[in-house]
C-alpha cells in the first residue's frame, strides 16, 4: 500500500511539475513577446524546450531507469548517496542526490588521453555525438499556439517546410560522433565499436526515413506542427492528427482520432524500432556490447563520457517526443479537443489552454519513455549480423510495403477511414499475433524434442532403464 | 575490413602481395588488409576468473583464438602433498569456487576410496544434499551469467537472488558462504541444524518461482533464442574426442551423468531424470541447465524427507577425531585427538581415481599415498579443463558476438582449471 501511494504520489508530482513549466514556458514566451521583438518566444522557446525540458528530463532519467530496472529486478535501486544536513542525512531522498554525485564525479573525474589517441578528433567525438541529438527538438512542437498576453506563441522552436528531413538530417549526423570516437581512441575495442555503430546507424537510416512516408502521404506534409494538426474551430477543417476519423455530434466530441499508430501501425513499429536502433540502447547496444568489446567510447573518461552518456538520454527524450507529435496525435487529446478548446474559460485564457495540452503532451512523452525503458531492461543484446538482418530484411521490405499500401489506400479514400481501417486490422494481426506465440512455440520445442523436455519420462520409473543402460556402455 | 580476403581476378591475395607495387592506375589498387588480434582478458567482463583469450579477427569473425590460462595458478597439486589429507579440504574450496562442496566431497570421496572406507548413511545423505545444494548455486550462476553477458540484467539479478538464498542455507550447514571446507573423511563434521529442512523447503520453493522467471525472460526469448540456437555447436563425437563431460556433454546427446551411470553414495535412492540436450548448442546447454537444477530441487526433497538418523561421521578413532569428552576426559582420546592433528589420516600406500558428477562434469581425483599421513600426489581432472580446450575448434571461423554465449554456457571456472 504505501509503494502504490508512493508512486501515485510520484506520478502526480510528475505531472505537476511538467504542468507548471509548461505555464512558465508560455508565460515567458508571452512575456517575450510583449517587451521584447516580435518572434522573441522561438528564443524563449529554445530555453524552455531544449535545455529546461530535455536536458532536465534527460538527467533525470538516468536515475529513472536505475530506479526502474531495480523495480524490475527486484532490488532496492540507488539510495545511497545522503545530504549530510539536519533533517536530510537519513532521507535517501528517492535518489536524488546521486544525480548530483554522478555529476560531480564526472567533472571532477581525471579527463584522461590516451598517448596514441588522435587528440583533436578524440576531443570532437563527444562534442558530435551530443550536439546533433539537442539540436533535434527543435522541430518538435511541444504544446498548441495560443494567444498570451495579446500575442500569438507557438510552442515550438522552428517550423521550416522540411520538418521531418530536417530530424532525419541531424539524426544521422551523430554517427559522425561516435565513428570518430572508435576510430580516435586508437584502441582495437573502440574501433570495433565505431565500425558496429557506424554501420548500424547508416542501415537504420533507410528504415527510419521509409517507415515515415506513408504519414506524409496520409497527411500531405512534412513538417511537424501540420502532422500534429489543427483543430476544427469555428467552421474550418481539422488538419493532421486532430481530426476525428469517426465523431459522434455533440457538444462533447467523442470519436477515433486520427492519430498516426491507428493510421500507421507497421509504419510506427518500424520507425520505433529504427529510432531505437540509432540511440544504440539495448537490444541495439551492440557499439556498446560491454561483455563483448567495451564499447566505442572505452577510452574516454570523465565529462567526455558524460556528454556520451546524457546525449544518449537525451536520444531517448527526443525520441518519446518526435514519436508522440508523430504517431500520438502531439498535444492532442484523444477526445473532448473541440469541447475544451470552445470553453469560455479557455478561449480567455490561452495559457491556461496551452498549459493544459503541453502537459498533456509532456505526459505522452514521459510515457513513452517509460516503454523505452522497460524495453531496454527486458531484453538480451542482438547480435551484430541479426542486427543487419533485422533492419534490412524485415524493416526494410515492411517499410517498403507499407509505403504501396498507404498510397493505394489514401487514394481510394482521402477520408483516410480505409487506412484506418486496414491500420486496426494490422494493430489486430500484431496482437493476436503475439497472444498466440506461446501455443505454437510450445507446439514447435515439442515437435523439436529440444533439449532438456527429451528425458522429462524419466520422472517415473519407466525412464530408469535407458539409464542403466547408458551406464553399462560407460 | 570484411572483404580482405578476397583476391582479385588476377589471383593476387592482398595479405601477401601487399608489397608488390599495384598493376594499372591508382584506382585499382587494393587496400592492404590485415588480422587484427585483440587480447580479450585477462581481465574482461566476459572471461570468468582470469583468462586470457588471443583473438584474431577478420572483421567481425574469429580467424584464430588461442585460450591462455594460468592466470589463477596458485599450485594446488604441490600444496597438498605438503599438508594432510584433511588439510587438503580448504585447498579443494578453492578450485570451483561456485560449488566448493562437491569439491570437498569428491576428494573427500576419493580418499575414502584409498582407504576402502565406507561412511554412515546420514553422512552420505548430507553429502547429496550439499552437493546438490551446490549444483544450484553453479547452474544459476552460469545462467545468470549468460543472461547478464548478453545484455539481459535482470535474469542474472533473479539467480542471484535465489543463489543468496541458498548461500545462506549453504551458511547455517557449513558454517561458510563459498569456501565451505565441508566434510571430514570418515563423513561430516557437523549434523543438520535444527529446523534447517524446513528452511530449505522454502528457499527452494523460492529457487522453483525465480527459475520460472528466467525461464520466462530467456526460454522463449527470440533475442536470446537467436543468439544461443546454432551457436557454439559440437557434436557429440568431437564432445567425447574432446574429454567433455557434465551438462556441457549431455547437451550434445550423449546420456552419461554418473550419479546414474556409477551411482555413488545414496543416488540410486532418488528419482531423478538426467537432461539430455541434442544439438550440442548454447541453447541446448542452457537448457540441460535448467533442467538439472529442477532435478536438483527434486533431489533434495527426497533426500531432506528420507533420510535417516544416525551417526554422521564412521567410530574409528584413527580416520575421525574422537567426541569432545573422551578427547577431555580419558588417555585413548587424548591421544587419538592428538595423533590425527599432528600426523593425519594414515591413508594405506596405494593409488585410486574416483571421480564424482560436479556441476560441470566429471570432477576425477587421481591420488596416490605413500603411507605416510600426506599425499604423495594430488592430481585433479577438472571438468573445465577439456571444456576449455575445445573452445578454439567450436568458435573459429564464427563471429565474435557468438564467444560471449559460447564460453558463457560451458562454464570454465578459473579456479580448477588452472589449480
Amino acid at each position: 500500500m504505501k509503494r502504490v501511494l508512493t508512486v501515485l504520489f510520484a506520478t502526480g508530482f510528475i505531472v505537476a511539475t511538467l504542468a507548471g513549466v509548461s505555464a512558465a514556458a508560455y508565460a515567458v514566451a508571452g512575456l517575450a513577446e510583449k517587451y521584447l521583438f516580435p518572434g522573441a518566444s522561438r528564443l524563449s522557446n529554445i530555453i524552455f524546450l531544449m535545455l529546461v525540458f530535455v536536458m532536465i528530463i534527460a538527467t533525470l532519467l538516468t536515475l529513472a531507469e536505475r530506479k526502474w530496472s531495480a523495480l524490475m529486478q527486484d532490488r532496492v535501486g540507488p539510495n545511497r548517496a545522503r545530504i549530510d544536513l539536519p533533517g536530510l542525512r537519513n532521507r535517501s531522498l528517492a535518489g536524488i542526490p546521486h544525480i548530483l554525485t554522478d555529476v560531480l564525479k564526472m567533472l571532477t573525474k581525471e579527463d584522461f588521453i590516451p598517448g596514441t589517441a588522435n587528440r583533436f578528433l578524440f576531443k570532437l567525438g563527444p562534442i558530435l555525438a551530443f550536439a546533433p541529438v539537442f539540436a533535434l527538438f527543435a522541430v518538435v512542437p511541444a504544446g498548441p499556439s495560443v494567444t498570451v498576453f495579446g500575442h500569438h506563441v507557438d510552442m515550438v522552436v522552428a517550423t521550416p517546410d522540411f520538418g521531418v528531413l530536417y530530424l532525419l538530417a541531424i539524426a544521422s549526423l551523430a554517427v559522425y560522433g561516435t565513428a570518430l570516437a572508435g576510430w580516435s581512441s586508437n584502441n582495437k575495442f573502440a574501433l570495433l565499436g565505431g565500425v558496429r555503430a557506424s554501420s548500424q546507424m547508416i542501415s537504420y537510416e533507410v528504415a527510419l526515413g521509409l517507415s515515415l512516408v506513408g504519414l506524409f502521404m496520409a497527411f500531405s506534409s512534412l513538417q511537424l506542427p501540420a502532422l500534429v494538426g489543427d483543430l476544427g474551430l469555428a467552421g474550418a477543417q481539422a488538419t493532421g492528427q486532430a481530426q476525428y476519423l469517426w465523431r459522434t455530434d455533440g457538444a462533447f466530441d467523442l470519436g477515433i482520432p486520427a492519430w498516426g499508430f491507428i493510421l500507421q501501425p507497421i509504419g510506427f513499429i518500424g520507425f520505433f524500432a529504427a529510432s531505437f536502433a540509432e540511440t544504440k540502447r539495448a537490444p541495439f547496444d551492440v557499439p556498446e556490447g560491454e561483455s563483448e568489446i567495451i564499447g566505442y567510447f572505452v577510452e574516454y573518461s570523465g565529462m567526455k563520457f558524460g556528454m556520451f552518456m546524457i546525449s544518449e538520454f537525451v536520444e531517448v527524450v527526443v525520441l518519446a517526443g518526435v514519436t508522440t507529435a508523430l504517431f500520438f496525435g502531439g498535444h492532442h487529446l484523444p477526445v473532448g479537443n473541440e469541447w475544451l478548446a470552445n470553453q469560455p474559460l479557455m478561449q480567455e485564457h490561452g495559457w491556461l489552454y496551452g498549459t493544459i495540452l503541453g502537459t498533456v503532451f509532456w505526459v505522452k512523452v514521459v510515457f513513452l519513455i517509460w516503454v523505452q525503458l522497460v524495453i531496454r531492461w527486458t531484453f538480451p543484446r542482438f547480435r551484430y549480423d541479426q542486427i543487419q538482418t533485422l533492419g534490412w530484411k524485415i524493416l526494410l521490405p515492411l517499410g517498403l510495403v507499407n509505403v504501396f499500401v498507404t498510397g493505394a489506400l489514401v487514394l481510394w479514400d482521402p477520408s483516410l477511414r480505409a487506412l484506418a481501417v486496414v491500420g486496426m486490422l494490422e494493430i489486430g494481426v500484431v496482437v493476436v499475433l503475439t497472444m498466440t506465440k506461446k501455443a505454437e512455440a510450445a507446439e514447435g520445442g515439442a515437435h523439436g524434442a529440444h533439449g532438456a523436455h527429451g528425458h522429462d519420462h524419466g520422472h517415473d520409473a519407466h525412464g530408469l532403464p535407458s539409464h542403466a543402460s547408458a551406464a553399462s556402455t560407460h | 575490413m570484411a572483404d580482405s580476403h578476397t583476391f582479385d581476378a588476377k589471383g593476387h591475395n592482398p595479405d601477401t602481395d601487399g608489397s608488390l607495387p599495384p598493376e594499372g592506375s591508382e584506382l585499382e589498387a587494393h587496400l592492404q588488409s590485415k588480422h587484427m588480434v585483440i587480447n580479450m582478458g585477462p581481465s574482461h567482463p566476459a572471461t570468468h576468473g582470469t583468462v586470457r583469450l588471443k583473438v584474431e579477427l577478420d572483421g567481425e569473425t574469429i580467424v584464430k583464438i588461442d585460450p591462455e590460462i594460468g592466470f589463477l595458478h596458485r599450485g594446488f597439486q604441490k600444496s597438498c602433498e605438503n599438508v594432510t589429507w584433511t588439510q587438503c579440504l580448504p585447498y579443494t574450496d578453492r578450485l570451483n569456487y561456485l560449488s566448493a562442496m562437491m569439491n570437498n566431497f569428491g576428494f573427500l570421496n576419493a580418499v575414502e576410496k584409498l582407504i576402502g572406507l565406507e561412511i554412515p548413511e546420514r553422512a552420505q545423505y548430507i553429502r547429496v544434499i550439499g552437493s546438490e545444494l551446490h549444483r544450484l548455486t553453479d547452474h544459476l550462476t552460469c545462467v545468470g551469467a549468460t543472461g547478464l553477458e548478453m545484455g539481459g540484467f535482470a535474469p542474472f539479478l533473479y539467480g542471484m537472488e535465489a543463489r543468496e538464498l541458498i548461500q545462506d542455507r549453504v551458511t547455517e550447514l557449513t558454517g561458510a558462504r563459498l569456501t565451505t571446507s565441508f566434510g571430514r573423511v570418515g563423513g561430516i563434521n557437523r549434523d543438520l541444524p535444527e529446523g534447517w529442512a524446513d528452511k530449505v523447503h522454502k528457499t527452494l520453493t523460492r529457487t522453483e518461482e525465480l527459475l520460472v522467471e528466467m525461464d520466462g525472460l530467456l526460454t522463449r526469448n527470440r533475442i536470446f533464442v537467436d543468439r544461443t540456437k546454432n551457436t557454439g555447436v559440437i557434436s557429440a563425437e568431437d564432445a567425447i574426442d574432446y574429454g567433455w563431460t557434465g551438462p556441457a556433454l549431455r547437451a550434445c546427446g550423449i546420456d552419461h551423468d554418473l550419479r546414474k551411470a556409477h551411482p555413488y553414495w545414496v543416488y540410486e535412492r532418488f528419482n531423478f531424470s538426467v537432461a539430455v540436450g541434442e544439438h550440442g548448442d548454447n541453447y541446448d546447454r542452457y537448457l540441460v541447465r535448467m533442467e538439472e537444477m529442477r532435478q536438483s530441487i527434486s533431489i533434495i526433497r527426497q533426500a531432506l524427507e528420507t533420510i535417516p538418523a544416525g551417526p554422521i561421521i564412521v567410530d574409528d578413532w584413527r580416520i575421525a577425531l574422537p567426541p569432545k569428552p573422551e578427547v577431555y576426559g580419558t588417555i585413548e582420546g587424548v591421544m587419538a585427538h592428538f595423533k590425527l592433528v599432528m600426523e593425519g589420516i594414515q591413508v594405506p600406500p596405494g593409488e585410486c581415481y574416483d571421480a564424482t558428477e560436479a556441476s560441470n562434469g566429471e570432477l576425477g581425483w587421481y591420488l596416490v599415498s605413500d603411507g605416510r599421513g600426506r599425499p604423495y600426489k594430488v592430481h585433479v581432472r577438472a571438468p573445465g579443463f577439456p571444456v576449455l580446450a575445445a573452445v578454439p575448434h567450436i568458435i573459429e571461423g564464427k563471429m565474435l558476438a557468438d564467444l560471449i554465449p559460447t564460453f558463457d554456457t560451458i562454464n570454465m571456472i578459473g579456479g580448477e582449471v588452472e589449480q
